[in-house]
């Protein structure tokens, strides 16, 4: 029997999702391994039963969300939390900390809340229990795809956290920070995208989200900070992604 | 009395409803709804240098990341007063149709198709329509492939900066294109000859107003102009006359009208407009199918679609050859930052998108003014869906949904873009 998979969005650009939809070569042969319960933006089916696995894009924003997401927790085996929105609350979680009436008022002119938002954009782990996260905005498609035959295949899934730095060494990039004094958040930020950004001519943004164990911190962040980079500079572009992880300060921190 | 209520519309980009209110005979109420929760994108960018705009637009919507980058960097040129080179200006027109490439063919093949063949996805028709599905991927993936080369990934790409790329394609990556794009040509035909087959209901055939960028001379996705289907020709620094708005409660998106009238952007109204601009094959096939692309009828709005991914094909290798034949110079060119606002409108696939930017003399974002196509099409939408419901009721029609779906999936809402975007909510007026 196929197993059960079922992809929900909740605050979001569907991102996530049209990246699975953009593997136009490997698409039809993904979908056929499952039985799709629900994938609202590709399909009208939309089955109420239990998943053996749900993928979940987007922040929890708004009381319909967090009532979504906790309906899929109670009726998923397994629960992977996909792109920035899940992982760390998305770019709309950087006004965390913000009043949000304020906001509200500014962007949408009233202070009502008629959205039933929930005053911040939170991660999915700090809603419900997440059993793996896939980070990115958006996600790397043969991270999903690797993570999806190994959850199928009952491999317990391998969670990459060295910065960015390194598939930058690999690749042999000029790196940004000392030749082009780039404010490049790539020793601070979760690698797996192959350094896309640095090669592609231009610094990391940090969309994958923090380096987890400090230990792990590439020593250019050191660079950085003597290339004449502020920390509070550094801080404010790992926020964009990355608000919501309690401790930016301490990576700016770390110097060897 | 009775609520009818299309709770998962599916096969559209964002989360929405369709409420629609009758009592025996009559339409009461029709709504819209969009329920996607505030991300406040406007205020994001508020402090944030130029740079970083481009990237924090795009994630604004993943299908349409590239209209939202590029017009966001035509603003803000024009707002520190800032002229690209014309290989920058090709490069994003490239860019610009890499994302009607690619977002056409997702929804006419993807989203659109099953509706017309009676399935509930495009997975499902493979078995009897492998032929097809396979086609329009082939299409969907020779857009996603420019995408890629320009921007780095076919979802929020990085190379995409105020003064131009930071990084542009060798000579290699331009003949691959080349190559995909003609292997994408019969997939495009096909798609017009499909949607050319199907008859339009006429329940939703009403009156209707078009507006759509005027791109010069030549077929194309962005300008200096608004065309008006009333015979005006207006500047987009008129954008906020052109986009009216009002705010109504049971929606998170703006409403859009234009002399208080309602008005359709997209497809079907750069191909009404615009059909004088057209090249190549889409010439005759234009001519072939003129009378299908009926203006009364929303659901035209598929064949324009075909029509545009012909075009597209077409005018994408143009773009590549002239690429090719001047060489690849610098990627960006070299800037002065001052204070300044300025205005862009380009085409998104699902029509105009107007973004606006004050800029201060440090070069960060004091102020941005984003108006999306789907905002602009929302007031259209909810006057067919009151048109069709009615006609559907007394044709004694029972259940609308199905009917009502369709319109809307006609228009290719992205409903993401829509609602994050409301900048004057007026609950009381």
């Amino acid at each position: 029997m196929k197993p059960k998979v079922g992809f929900y969005e909740l605050t979001g650009c569907a991102g996530e999702m049209l990246h699975i939809l953009n593997m136009e070569d490997i698409l039809i042969d993904v979908f056929s391994k499952i039985d799709l319960v629900e994938f609202r933006i590709a399909s009208s089916v939309k089955r109420p039963e239990r998943v053996d696995i749900a993928f979940v894009e987007g922040s929890v924003t708004t009381e319909e969300n967090l009532e979504a997401l906790k309906s899929i927790r109670e009726k998923s085996d397994v629960l992977v939390a996909i792109g920035d929105c899940a992982v760390w609350g998305g770019i709309q979680a950087s006004t965390t900390g913000e009043d949000w009436k304020t906001l509200m008022k500014e962007v949408y002119g009233v202070e009502e809340n008629y959205f039933r938002f929930l005053g911040e954009h939170k991660s999915l782990s700090e809603c419900v229990k997440v059993d793996y996260e896939l980070p990115g905005c958006p996600i790397e498609q043969d991270e999903f795809v690797r993570l999806f035959i190994e959850l199928l295949e009952g491999i317990e899934p391998k969670i990459k956290d060295y910065p960015v730095c390194v598939e930058c060494k690999i690749r042999e990039i000029p790196c940004l920070i000392v030749e082009k004094r780039e404010p490049c958040l790539g020793p601070i930020s979760v690698g797996g995208c192959k350094a896309r950004c640095p090669y592609y001519g231009t610094p990391c943004i940090g969309c994958r989200g923090p380096v987890r164990e400090e230990a792990n911190v590439a020593g250019e962040i050191s660079t950085l900070v003597e290339k004449g980079w502020r920390k509070e500079d550094i801080v404010k572009r790992m926020e964009l992604f990355a608000k919501r992880y309690k401790d930016i300060e301490k990576l700016v921190e770390v110097k060897k | 009395m009775r609520e009818i209520l299309v709770e998962h519309l599916a096969r559209v980009e964002g989360h929405g409803n369709i409420r629609v209110v009758v009592d025996k005979e009559n339409v009461r109420e029709v709504k819209m709804e969009i329920l996607e929760g505030p991300r406040f994108i406007e205020k994001i960018l508020v402090g944030r240098s130029i740079d970083e705009a481009p990237d924090i637009v795009a994630r604004i919507c993943s299908i349409c990341p590239d209209p939202h980058s590029v017009a966001c960097v035509n603003a803000i040129e024009k707002a520190i007063g800032f002229r690209p080179s014309e290989q920058t200006r090709v490069l994003r027109e490239l860019q610009l149709i890499s994302d009607v490439i690619s977002s056409h063919a997702l929804h006419l093949f993807l989203l659109a198709l099953p509706d017309f063949l009676g399935y509930p996805d495009a997975i499902s028709m493979v078995s009897k329509y492998g032929k097809e599905v396979a086609l329009g991927l082939k299409v969907k993936k020779a857009g996603n492939v420019i995408k890629e080369v320009l921007t780095g990934r076919s979802v929020h790409g990085c190379t995409v900066k105020p003064g131009g790329y930071t990084r542009v394609p060798t000579q290699e990556e331009l003949e691959k294109l080349e190559k995909s794009l003609a292997e994408a040509m019969d997939g495009a035909r096909l798609a017009v000859d499909l949607f050319a087959s199907f008859d339009l209901p006429e329940i939703f055939r009403e009156e209707n107003m078009f507006m759509a960028v005027d791109p010069g001379e030549v077929y194309g996705f962005s300008g200096e102009h608004i065309l008006i289907s009333n015979g005006e020709r207006r500047p987009v620094e008129n954008y906020r006359l052109l986009t009216n708005e009002r705010v109504v409660p049971h929606s998170t998106a703006k409403h859009s009208y234009y002399q208080g009238e309602s008005f359709m952007v997209g497809a079907l109204a750069r191909i009404l407009l615009n059909r004088g601009k057209l090249k190549g094959e889409a010439v005759e096939l234009a001519d072939r199918i003129w009378e299908k692309l009926d203006p009364k009828n929303p659901l035209a709005n598929n064949l324009a679609q075909a029509l545009e991914l012909v075009y597209s094909v077409e005018r994408a290798i143009e773009l590549i050859e002239w690429l090719l034949d001047h060489g690849i110079g610098e990627p960006r060119g070299e800037m002065k930052i001052k204070a300044g606002m300025g205005v862009a409108a380009v085409e998104a696939p699902r029509g105009i998108l107007y973004h606006f930017y004050e800029v201060d003399g440090e070069g960060k974002i004091a102020r941005a003014d984003i108006v999306t196509p789907t905002a602009q099409n929302a007031a259209n939408i909810e006057k067919y869906l009151r048109i069709s419901a009615q006609r559907l009721l007394e044709r004694g029609v029972d259940n609308l949904e199905p009917h009502l779906e369709m319109l809307v999936r006609a228009y290719d809402p992205c409903i993401s873009c829509s609602a994050h975007l409301v900048r004057v909510v007026r609950l009381n007026e």
